[in-house]
């Protein structure tokens, strides 16, 4: 079980932050072109699901799954966007997602004033953190190449 | 390996009176740098304003409170649960509009002002107008567009210190305009 | 009832089949004075509440019918604008219903072709290689499950998130499609399907699975 790479976004469809770690297959696009197309399509989905759902709903899109990887979505009433892929062995994990917005984004971006919001963030403190976070999660291995 | 502090109870307490202090420090240096007491209520509101909107954020980090999808909803969210984490105070919400746009917050005490007098030269002086510019900016990252003002102060003469929040519209998120040259999709 | 929808799509993203087997309605009746507390707006020629959820009546549900008639799009029965009937005063009280718009054939096939979009970037935007497109996709009410053929053809079924047998389902619908559509000789490929025989089978290879699939939801 692995984590392959990880996107936030603002409300703005600004890309925050992009990190990969057991990334196999780069997309043929630059990354600037990735991230609108990432965005784009995720705001697609929430369009699309918001008019096909035959019912009410509370949270919305969850997650897409293909052959390959699993796409698992969090996004905050403040339009803060978290997005991770995965392999299909891991299971919904919103929460997990949603630890990653309090106790690495609002400690370390929202709390830190000389850290500007609505660019891409620059901070070291940020980067390792998460980075040590995802390391941390049980379904994260580092595959032999 | 993430911290995981505590987050229910802040265990860095911060002496109050400080807070006070340093909150009046920052009014009567404002004072001094701009004379006129319009323009001191317009830098509180842009300063309250630039705090509210990531406030939110560690609000939502916090509380597990979802979005609001009604405005009684959210002025009960915003007196008692963000007021309280914020400023230890529980203002009670009264003079519903009819149309449910319009309600008042009404603070029996502001830790902003405690041992604050107003001299008399400053009567056009907002003293907690700061607390306008962040509940502005902390609604408007939650897609909220409001109007908030003191309707009433204690440090005017007023027996109470009313706060009135007025709902203006939705702000509607929309893709951004260069978007639709990277996919081929109607929205 | 936990098969909402089946939907078929042709290879350039064309919709050419469409069943509702089960559409839940949630709608909600209420009389209002003024001045009206509910906040609404105007998208995709319906008028939808943007803010003021309370008693079933929720955000993103649209105006169904003033006063018993039903509306026409932003306009009452009678052709006056909803939100300015709404504005004037002289008009209350007013019985207003509220729900989930139904969704109207062309917006199922606009629907479908951006689901054929979303569906290539899925795979576009993989970091595994060999990756197809969006198989399912999940939300906290639906699952859509997405079976795409050799041959481009997709097919596409709306199902509670608990349903089981989605995928053999999937697979027997594309059966259904190569017995009764394709073997019909009148049948011209990637055209909407009009043949009576594939109505028939579909709907009771909805109804074996249902039955197979649910445990115990109240049905």
């Amino acid at each position: 079980m692995t984590v392959y790479n990880l996107y936030i976004f603002d409300r703005n469809g600004i890309c925050l932050h992009y990190s990969e770690w057991n990334r196999k297959k780069q997309a043929g696009i630059s990354k600037e072109e990735e991230f609108k197309l990432m965005y784009g399509m995720l705001f697609s989905i929430r369009s699309f699901v918001s008019k096909m759902s035959p019912l009410d709903m509370k949270d919305g899109f969850v997650s897409f799954q293909t052959s390959r990887y699993k796409l698992h979505y969090y996004e905050t009433p403040t339009g803060i966007k978290v997005v991770m892929n995965t392999d299909l062995g891991v299971p919904n994990c919103r929460d997990v997602l949603h630890q990653i917005y309090s106790t690495v984004y609002v400690e370390c971006i929202v709390k830190n004033p000389l850290c500007e919001l609505g660019g891409t963030l620059q901070s070291e403190l940020f980067s390792s953190r998460l980075d040590s976070f995802i390391r941390a999660l049980p379904f994260f291995s580092v595959r032999a190449a | 390996m993430s911290r995981q502090s505590n987050r229910t109870t802040d265990n860095k307490k911060m002496n109050s009176e400080l807070f006070t202090l340093t909150y009046g420090a920052l009014v009567t240096q404002l004072c001094k740098d701009y004379e006129n007491g319009e323009e001191v209520n317009k830098q509180l509101d842009k300063m309250g304003y630039n705090i509210g909107v990531r406030l939110i954020e560690d609000f939502l980090a916090r509380s597990s409170v979802g979005r609001c999808h009604d405005f009684r909803e959210t002025a009960d969210v915003i007196a008692k649960v963000a007021f309280k984490m914020y400023l230890g105070i529980t203002p009670s919400v009264t003079n519903w509009s009819p149309a449910g746009d319009e309600f008042s917050l009404i603070l029996e005490s502001n830790p902003l002002v405690d041992f604050v007098e107003l001299p008399d030269n400053h009567n056009t002086l907002i003293y907690s107008n700061l607390l306008c510019g962040a509940l502005r900016g902390a609604l408007e990252m939650v897609q909220m567009a409001v109007d908030v003002r003191f309707a009433q102060d204690t440090l005017r003469g007023d027996n109470v210190t009313e706060i009135r929040m007025k709902f203006i519209k939705r702000i509607e998120e929309n893709l951004p305009a260069d978007f639709a040259q990277h996919i081929r999709i109607g929205s | 009832m936990a098969i909402f929808s089946v939907y078929v799509v042709n290879k350039a993203g064309g919709l050419i089949y469409q069943y509702d087997n089960y559409v839940p309605r949630t709608e909600v009746e209420k009389t209002f004075s003024f001045p009206l507390d509910i906040v609404l707006k105007i998208h995709d020629e319906k008028v939808l509440v943007s803010f003021g959820q309370r008693d079933g009546i929720r955000v993103g549900h649209a105006v169904l019918s003033i006063n018993g008639v039903d509306v026409n799009g932003k306009y009452t029965a009678e052709g006056k604008e909803i939100v300015e009937y709404l504005k004037d005063p002289a008009n209350y009280p007013v019985s207003i219903r509220f729900g989930r718009a139904r969704l109207t054939s062309n917006e199922k096939l606009m629907l479908a072709s951006m689901f054929h979009s979303l569906f290539a970037i899925g795979s576009q935007l993989s970091p595994e290689v060999g990756s197809s497109g969006i198989e399912m996709l999940e939300t906290d009410v639906f699952k859509l499950h997405c079976f795409q053929t050799l041959t481009g053809i997709k097919f596409i079924i709306l199902a509670d998130p608990r349903q089981t047998g989605v995928d053999a389902l999937l697979r027997k619908i594309y059966e259904i499609y190569s017995d009764f559509a394709l073997k019909n000789p009148f049948y011209s490929l990637e055209m909407p399907i009009r043949c009576e025989l594939f109505d028939q089978n579909l709907k009771s290879a909805l109804e074996v699975a249902e039955k197979a699939g649910t445990f115990g939801t109240g049905s």
